[in-house]
């Protein structure tokens, strides 16, 4: 045996590792509850052993605690976020469905088939007397309240493209934000591993944001080796990219930014003016493959991969310009049919000679009456006032400027004509002039309820009716994304857990173990006390 | 696998949500008694129920209609009983007056009863439904015959003006008698000839030869007057037979109604005592699954150590 007092030594260097083992626990049990917070273990090895050189061996010289080390799966975030991605982008599509859905409002007793059943039997007792001036009042009423029906559809529906548009804006700025807090933690966490150690609570920071960032935007991240450092270890950059373009790289950081669109810029010819178009902030453009962001532009912007009149195409989903779309086209077909007696027999959605040969409203007399010519539906002109037939035609008078004045229609514009307002005698019930009781013209108009030949898709109801089971179809097809994602995604989430949770059996376990040794080498020092005690106090006493 | 506090709280929270939601379902099917509430729950129930819906509005309409044609119908009916009537006492007046026993005298009081008969029957012509003239064809708010001359006032077309009532999809019945079918023997209502229709015309005829004292004159034109009342008749038998299907289509309006209600509450209602079942079962579920949690979340190795 060399030095006196090596064994008081060893037994101190006990004290600390037990001690910086408690820290460790310490630090897990405080952060059991924070958020990616991953545990933490003290690495602990056998200090460096006295080699003596008389051939007994080496002697040992205790413990120590070389790091501390972060229990951490890489693999699993690589599978979170590309399973967040989808998860944010179908949860962001089932939002505004289900928004769209309320809209609709069906089926229910206050609904587009209520009103139109109630349009349809006011001209049905109209059939019946046609000379009575209430019932004329009535249906005046009951088409005023078909028209009202899709202005407030239209109004909505702009109304939620508009809210979509502002998610959009804030979901970018989210993305930039996130993005300039991962720059700076990869600042700090490379500053402090540059001597070697792990900035173990920085990285789950990083790791965090990442996990935010993913469910915003489709994103990869990863540390990507760029050389060695002076001291032999490799020079490690973190990366963080949206479809192959850096988002962070390293120090730096590259923003996304939202341009307003000009009118030669709309996606859709239903859009409203002044949507956001979102790119890189250096100009370059930007491919979104998923995430929330995906989401809210999918469903923004998506009329099926259309293209419209600027020759940009839609994504390709069915979001709420495709609705719009369809809600217009209902008004201006069933206006078409029900003023002109307009029907597309050959569904090409254009004007062909001799498919105007219906008898529509236009065609009939009304109550007294011995002039033709009055449609029952316009639209809003300025100052949303309802325009008078003449106003709506501006002196179309072919068949194919006729037709064509009803591209000028849409659900948030449609109107009972002014005529048709001011005096409900006009309402047109009669093919001859003044024949009280003569109904052919009204007859004729009912009739268009049950013509298959209106739409694509059918009678008028059909068409609705179809428009009303695609929008269950898809916003029950999102909804059973989101549910799938969310179990994928609450998977994994369990599996990170499981690796890199804090349990508090497991800590309080290792509390005791470590309170235990500390104890022991506590007894160790008051062993060797009493050892030198003997030494020293006693042997020359 | 390792399992940490965190996993089973997590997961806890994520089941109970989970019958949370299962349990908020089937209380809003309670509540409002619809299997669905928005098209997303069951797309193919959604569609269905609209189409039903549209359905019962349009059989609700159709009975409407059928009601208000039988109405029509029946007040033409009884218009058509008493011109029958009137033809008939007409008939009767012209045998007594033909009989040589019947003095001159008689003959002026009996053409005196038939001036009077005229003057109903042109009233009958111009009967009226809510304000509308039954036999005016198209022209329902114009008298058809003209009160002193019988003459017919307006043209009605006896093939053209048919009121059409919808009694169905592509179903329409024809709820008026033509003015001249009726008082013109089959034909059409002409106000331009000056004449009035052949039913009239016989009256005129008649009370012409009784003021002269013509017996053979007024017996020769009981053949007329048969060949009215045979002209009512078949009037009488075609309103009779289009009132008969007004009531065959109201009573299959009646079982389709009821057919479709049905349909329509087979589709969208909620099965009240499966529903109550359904939610006593998550409840049951749910109670077992907080006490489960509250069971394994509270204690860990902290509680034991002394």
């Amino acid at each position: 045996m060399g030095e006196s007092f090596f064994g008081l030594n060893v037994a101190v260097r006990g004290l600390f590792t037990a001690q910086r083992n408690l820290d460790t626990v310490n630090h897990n049990l405080n952060n059991v509850n924070t958020p990616g917070y991953s545990r933490q273990q003290s690495v602990q090895a056998a200090s460096r052993p006295m080699a003596l050189y008389d051939g007994t061996g080496m002697v040992g010289t205790g413990a120590d605690v070389t790091g501390v080390k972060r229990v951490h799966d890489e693999y699993l975030d690589f599978k979170y976020w590309s399973e967040n991605s989808p998860y944010g982008e179908w949860d962001a599509k089932q939002e505004v469905m289900s928004e769209i859905e309320t809209a609709f409002n069906e089926p229910s007793d206050s609904g587009f088939t209520t009103i139109m059943s109630d349009f349809y039997s006011s001209m049905q007792e109209l059939a019946k007397d046609p000379g009575s001036e209430s019932v004329r009042a009535l249906v005046k009423q009951k088409g005023i309240t078909l028209t009202k029906y899709f202005n407030s559809m239209g109004t909505h529906l702009e109304n939620l493209q508009q809210d979509t548009n502002y998610k959009i804006m804030t979901k970018v700025n989210e993305v930039n934000s996130y993005a300039t807090q991962i720059q700076q933690l990869n600042r700090e966490i490379y500053v402090s591993e540059l001597d070697g150690n792990t900035a173990n609570d920085l990285r789950d920071s990083r790791t965090l944001l990442v996990d935010k960032l993913s469910k915003l935007v489709n994103v990869e991240a990863s540390e990507v080796v760029y050389g060695t450092k002076p001291d032999g270890s490799e020079d490690k950059h973190f990366v963080v990219t949206i479809s192959g373009k850096a988002l962070v790289d390293h120090f730096n950081v590259s923003k996304l930014a939202l341009d307003q669109r000009s009118s030669d810029e709309k996606v859709n010819d239903e859009d409203i003016g002044n949507l956001y178009n979102v790119r890189w902030e250096d100009g370059n453009s930007l491919t979104i493959k998923g995430g929330e962001l995906k989401g809210y532009l999918d469903v923004r912007d998506g009329n099926e991969g259309e293209t419209g009149s600027n020759g940009i195409a839609s994504p390709d989903y069915k979001g709420i310009p495709f609705y719009q779309e369809k809600l217009n086209e209902f008004v201006r077909t069933f206006a078409r049919a029900f003023n002109e007696g307009y029907i597309d027999t050959d569904g090409d959605k254009s004007y062909d000679a001799g498919e105007d040969s219906g008898t529509g409203h236009a065609d009939g007399y009304g109550h007294d009456s011995s002039v033709t010519g009055t449609r029952f539906f316009t639209m809003m002109g300025t100052g949303d006032q309802e325009m008078s037939s003449t106003d709506f035609l501006g002196g179309a008078s072919t068949g194919t400027d006729i037709y064509g004045a009803y591209d000028k229609l849409t659900a948030k514009n449609f109107s009972v004509s002014s005529d048709v307002i001011d005096d409900p005698n006009l309402i047109a019930t009669s093919d001859t002039a003044l024949e009280d009781g003569n109904i052919n013209t009204l007859n004729s108009l009912l009739d268009f309820r049950q013509n298959a030949d209106m739409f694509s898709e059918g009678a008028p109801e059909d068409f609705m009716k179809s428009l009303i089971a695609t929008m269950g179809i898809d916003s029950q097809q999102a909804q059973n994304y989101v549910a799938n994602e969310e179990v994928i995604v609450n998977q994994i989430t369990n599996r990170r857990t499981s690796d890199s949770g804090v349990s508090i059996d497991e800590e309080m376990t290792n509390l005791v173990k470590f309170q235990q040794a500390y104890n022991a080498s506590a007894k160790m020092i008051q062993t060797m006390g009493e050892v030198y005690d003997i030494l020293i106090n006693q042997l020359f006493a | 696998m390792r399992i940490t506090n965190n996993m089973l709280i997590n997961n806890m929270v994520n089941y109970i949500g989970n019958n949370l939601t299962r349990m908020d379902k089937y209380q809003s099917q309670l509540a409002t008694g619809k299997k669905i509430q928005v098209p997303s729950d069951d797309p193919v129930v959604a569609a269905r129920a609209l189409k039903l819906r549209t359905n019962v509005a349009e059989i609700d309409q159709y009975q409407k209609n059928v009601n208000d044609a039988t109405s029509w119908l029946d007040t033409t009916e009884n218009t058509l009983s008493s011109i029958g009537d009137v033809l008939q006492s007409v008939r009767e007046l012209t045998v007594q007056a033909s009989s040589d026993s019947t003095t001159t005298d008689d003959k002026t009081k009996i053409s005196a009863e038939i001036q009077q008969l005229r003057t109903q029957m042109i009233s009958l012509g111009n009967t009226t439904y809510a304000g509308r003239y039954i036999f005016s064809g198209y022209k329902t708010d114009q008298k058809l015959l003209d009160e002193t001359t019988g003459d017919f006032a307006i043209d009605v077309d006896t093939s053209e003006e048919n009121i059409l009532y919808e009694i169905g999809i592509g179903d329409d019945i024809n709820i008026n008698v033509a003015g001249g079918d009726l008082f013109n023997d089959g034909g059409d209502a002409d106000s331009t000839t000056g004449t009035p229709g052949t039913l009239i015309s016989d009256f005129d005829a008649l009370i012409t030869a009784l003021n002269a004292g013509d017996s053979t004159a007024a017996s020769d034109l009981l053949d007329n007057l048969d060949n009215d009342i045979n002209n009512v008749l078949r009037i009488r038998a075609d309103v009779g037979a289009r009132t008969n299907r007004l009531e065959l289509t109201g009573n299959r309006l009646d079982s389709d109604n009821t057919n479709f209600t049905k349909l329509m509450s087979d589709n969208e209602d909620v099965d009240m005592a499966e529903t109550i079942m359904n939610l006593q079962n998550e409840e049951n579920v749910y109670k077992a699954s907080l006490s489960g949690g509250a069971k394994i979340i509270q204690p860990s190795l902290v509680d034991f150590l002394t």
